[in-house]
């Protein structure tokens, strides 16, 4: 019974012309209504009385009869164009116009693609900016880095050189242009009122002809200016220049205070010189020489020769440096060793940011596989689309539109969602950068040079080039093989499609999995570096820095050592007692701080006899000081009272050194012999190794000496607070208290010794939060997509559901059909995830501490994550699919 | 007459928010709505289905409820109703009317909706 022609027929007998969508729609419901009464009444005769009653009736409303259904205007698709370019140009518009029209499926696809453009081009700017950048120098390829070891070196103080070859190659360079070397400092600048703290550069004159810059303003120091004598001069950066002389062009011959000695400005540098990192402020005269028994380290650079390798400079300064004089025993205090020395060169960029390239390398390639996510996402919807949408490219074909036509309507909607994307991804990426100073640890290297630029809108426009490619692939070559005759059935039905739908499906899946995968893999890095981060923070260090408050202090340097060491003792006593502070001490070179002397003197060891030189770090702390920091004892005893400055010297050592030179019996042993001023310092206690950088430190020899018996070793000039309470809360009393004790004291910095050691872990926090960001972000897309193919999946299987539901399923059987369809999917994308990760995490190993790459716990933890994600992805398409109408899905 | 019986003055006001009512829940086809009245009325609410598509396009045209031709894999294409946002505006305005409505006749003939 053909329906649509009864109704057609009773509305024309009433109308000159009729809506062919209310006919299609009033015919439908004849259909069903016919069904119905057949089922009521077992007779068809009746039952189609009934219905034509029904028709009758609709046909007797003229209102309804006349109806015009408002409709939408049609997206026509745009003609052939005989050019080219205007073709796709229309094609764009065309795009446009659908995307319009579906705002949701286009928000969704935009901002997937957004997020994983975003991302990538923030870490390409990142990226770009700090290890491929050229420098801005004139001849920046030349200039080397150079460090000098020795085999056996305990390479306490990192790469830095001696006086002795510097000054052995400087004399007589074949491979190099010149040399220069440079040391950093914090000093106090005299600004009127409170002194600030600034970084500043002692450097030899040759350093800024090395560099080639020229100065904004006057002219920097010559070698002349190294000698001692007259007022040293200063060279100032822009930024200080424009902070405390607001820029004024009068500031050459002026003078600045700097620790309290006055120096003469004799060139501002222009703004971008930043040397040899952004927090340096000015530079200062430093002459290199080499002075028998004696050595000075510093940095050092060399400008090549042209069409000299870093290899060839390398071997010219390790044969100069062996030629050059002996700088004799001393140098076990600085290298452990005296083996001879080993000159390294490598290229001045890649020195500077070796420490983050690998760390940059590892998270470029993990937003690239968030982007291939992304990609993937897009791609499975844009599949989705061109299967519902086969009808209307059938019409397109049976139209005359050639398969090129197809496939180019397909690639400009994805190319129109991928440039898009890219906009919105730059902007973000634009936001990115400039939260990264806030984000990043402050000694990251060429943060200044991390912009976005042209280059890197460059690179995001390639990017949503290739992205659009990516993600239009597939339903371009869909749109190829539409089959007319099938996708035109009167009823919809596709009728051997040639299993273009399966396909697709089997497609869509593949992505998906690939998808888990990745995610898997993200996952896996981010909880590992999460349990490394995690391992850092709740490592034995040796030391308790909870409830600690430090304080640097800067006593005048016109004071003579005894009245300095009576201001301290004094200051001591003053502050123990004082509410809110449990115990007091004083350390010249505390934990995190990054101060540290080193001590070389020959050791004649008790139990063998035999003299070895020693190397170890030296620390004068009061008595107070190993119970403030929560240092354990492991044998003997510590300071007391009965230390004093009459008393026999005695030192703490801690147990690397212990080990490595008392053997045993580490008690009574003398480090030195006596002399006739004085004997030498007797071991009276073993105290647990501390870790004063990094807790992945590898213990070094320590020894300590009493700041109360006064005698050698440095001033220590940081106080070290235990706090009842918080001691951030105290600082300010704290700062009153020094003040009222003697107001000469300057204050370099109260810090909580807990912001200390969340500062040094900056960097692996940040590790373990983006991370975390990027696999937290590749899930929800994998499950946003696993979503989608689910419930495009329930769509295509209503009938299916049905019969099975009619045959005596139950909803929760329904619901595990689907379920089971997804967690496949999610295993064979955990599996293949798991299966990549064993190969891919070897990358990390570098950044780990406390976890190996091989973690148990992290790889059950990534389990649940993963599946609990596709099951909370699964359950509403498994819901919908358990309340489908068995009688609703069969009637089709 | 059944003292459960509706009156046809009731039925007329109530048939648009049946129909809105029924789309609040998802989108559904003319059979469909029409079907589901008489279900879950148990056959006491069966207004004319001669009626029902001239009041589903008058709410189309008062843009309560959008219509909109979906095909799927394997059907035919059906045209399904979804209610719109000023459709559930509206809906919520007819529903407090009925509840005031009900509370009124509650008051003064003890009649109470279940």
């Amino acid at each position: 019974m053909n329906w649509k022609d009864e109704v057609r027929a009773a509305f024309l007998a009433r109308a000159a012309s009729v809506d062919e969508d209310v006919v299609e729609e009033l015919a439908q419901h004849a259909a069903l209504a016919y069904e119905r009464a057949m089922a009521d009444t077992l007779d068809p005769g009746r039952a189609e009385r009934q219905v034509r009653n029904l028709v009758t009736e609709w046909a007797g409303d003229p209102a309804f009869v006349n109806r015009r259904r408002r409709r939408t205007a049609a997206q026509v698709p745009p003609p052939e164009s005989s050019s080219r370019l205007a073709g796709l140009a229309q094609e764009l518009r065309y795009a446009c116009r659908l995307l319009w029209r579906q705002p949701g499926y286009s928000a969704v696809a935009i901002l997937t693609m957004a997020l994983g453009i975003g991302a990538t081009t923030a870490l390409f700017s990142l990226a770009y900016g700090v290890l491929f950048k050229p420098l801005p120098w004139p001849h920046a390829d030349r200039i080397v880095r150079l460090y000098e070891t020795r085999q056996g070196a305990t390479n306490r103080f990192g790469a830095i050189m001696t006086s002795a070859p510097y000054v052995a190659w400087r004399e007589r360079p074949t491979t190099i242009d010149g040399l220069a070397a440079w040391r950093v400092d914090q000093v106090m600048l005299d600004t009127g009122g409170e002194p600030a703290r600034v970084r500043v550069a002692a450097a030899t004159a040759s350093l800024f002809p090395l560099l080639g810059v020229q100065s904004l303003l006057g002219t920097p120091y010559s070698e002349k200016d190294e000698a001692p004598g007259g007022q040293p001069p200063v060279v100032l950066s822009y930024g200080l220049w424009q902070e405390r002389y607001g820029g004024r062009r009068d500031v050459i011959g002026r003078s600045l205070q700097l620790d309290g000695k006055p120096r003469r400005i004799v060139a501002v540098m222009p703004r971008g010189f930043l040397f040899p990192d952004a927090e340096t402020r000015a530079w200062t005269a430093m002459s290199v020489r080499f002075v028998k028994g004696g050595l000075s380290m510093f940095s050092a650079i060399a400008l090549l020769k042209p069409g000299v390798t870093p290899a060839q400079a390398a071997s010219e300064g390790t044969a100069r440096a062996r030629s050059g004089p002996d700088p004799g025993v001393v140098v076990m205090a600085v290298f452990g060793s005296r083996a001879p020395a080993r000159i390294t060169v490598v290229p001045f960029l890649e020195a500077q940011t070796a420490d983050v390239r690998p760390a940059i390398l590892v998270f470029l390639a993990a937003v690239g596989l968030l982007l291939v996510t992304a990609v993937g996402n897009i791609a499975g919807i844009q599949l989705a689309r061109g299967t519902a949408r086969r009808r209307e490219m059938a019409i397109r074909a049976a139209l005359g539109a050639g398969s090129w036509r197809l496939v180019r309507q397909a690639l400009a909607e994805n190319l129109v969602i991928g440039l898009t994307g890219g906009c919105c991804g730059l902007l973000l990426a634009a936001l990115l950068d400039r939260a990264l100073p806030s984000l990043l640890p402050p000694a990251f290297p060429r943060l200044n040079d991390v912009r976005i630029d042209l280059l890197v809108a460059a690179f995001a426009l390639g990017l949503s080039l290739l992205a659009s490619l990516a993600t239009g692939v597939l339903p371009a070559l869909q749109a190829r093989r539409v089959k007319v005759a099938g996708a035109l059935a009167e009823d919809g039905r596709v009728q051997g499609d040639g299993g273009t739908g399966l396909r697709a499906s089997r497609m869509r899946a593949a992505i998906i999995s690939g998808q888990l995968a990745i995610a898997c893999v993200l996952l896996l890095g981010a909880a590992l570096l999460t349990r490394s981060f995690f391992s850092m923070l709740t490592s034995d260090r040796g030391y308790d820095p909870t409830h600690v408050l430090t304080a640097m202090l800067s006593p005048s340097d016109s004071l003579p050592r005894a009245q300095a060491e009576a201001v301290l003792s004094g200051l001591l006593e003053r502050l123990q007692g004082a509410p809110g502070f449990t115990r007091v001490a004083l350390g010249s070179a505390l934990p995190l701080t990054g101060m540290e002397i080193q001590a070389s003197f020959p050791f004649r060891s008790g139990q063998t006899g035999a003299t070895v030189q020693a190397q170890a770090a030296a620390r004068t702390v009061s008595r107070q000081y190993f119970a403030t920091l929560g240092i354990r004892l492991v044998e003997g005893r510590l300071f007391d009272a009965s230390d004093t400055k009459t008393s026999r010297p005695v030192v703490v050592v801690n147990r690397a050194f212990a080990a490595k030179y008392l053997g045993d019996r580490a008690v009574g042993q003398k480090l030195w012999d006596d002399t006739p001023e004085q004997p030498g310092p007797e071991v009276i206690g073993v105290i647990e190794n501390v870790r004063h950088r990094s807790v992945t430190d590898v213990p070094a020899p320590e020894f300590y000496r009493s700041f109360e018996q006064g005698r050698g070793g440095g001033v220590p000039l940081t106080l070290v607070v235990k706090t009842a309470g918080d001691p951030a809360s105290l600082a300010r009393t704290l700062r009153a208290l020094i003040r009222q004790h003697d107001a000469s004291i300057g204050i370099v910095a109260i810090t909580p010794m807990e912001t200390l050691l969340r500062t040094s872990l900056l960097q692996p926090r940040l590790y373990s939060v983006l991370a975390g960001s990027l696999a937290v972000l590749a899930l929800v897309i994998a499950a946003v997509g696993l979503f989608g193919v689910l419930g495009y999946a329930v769509g295509q299987r209503t009938r299916e559901i049905g019969v099975r539901t009619a045959l005596g399923a139950r909803p929760a059987d329904i619901a595990a059909l689907v379920l089971r369809q997804g967690l496949v999917m999610a295993s064979v994308g955990l599996a293949l995830g798991l299966a990549v990760s064993f190969a891919v995490v070897k990358s990390l190993a570098t950044f780990l501490y406390g976890v190996t790459t091989y973690d148990t716990i992290s790889y059950v933890a990534v389990l649940p994550a993963l599946l609990v994600s596709a099951l909370l992805a699964c359950a509403i398409p498994a819901r919908r699919a358990a309340r489908i109408d068995p009688l609703e899905a069969l009637r089709g | 007459m059944s003292p459960h019986a509706v009156t046809s003055e009731l039925k007329r006001g109530s048939t648009e928010l049946l129909i809105l009512a029924l789309l609040e829940e998802r989108p559904r086809h003319g059979y469909d709505i029409a079907r589901l009245i008489d279900e879950r009325s148990d056959g006491e609410i069966t207004f004319h289905v001669a009626s029902l598509y001239p009041i589903l396009y008058r709410l189309e045209d008062r843009g309560f409820i959008e219509g909109r031709w979906v095909e799927r894999a394997g059907q035919r294409r059906r045209r399904y109703y979804r209610l719109t946002a000023p459709g559930r505006k509206f809906l919520a305005s007819q529903r407090t009317a009925w509840d005031t409505f009900f509370l009124a006749l509650n008051r003064v003939a003890r009649v109470r909706p279940v």
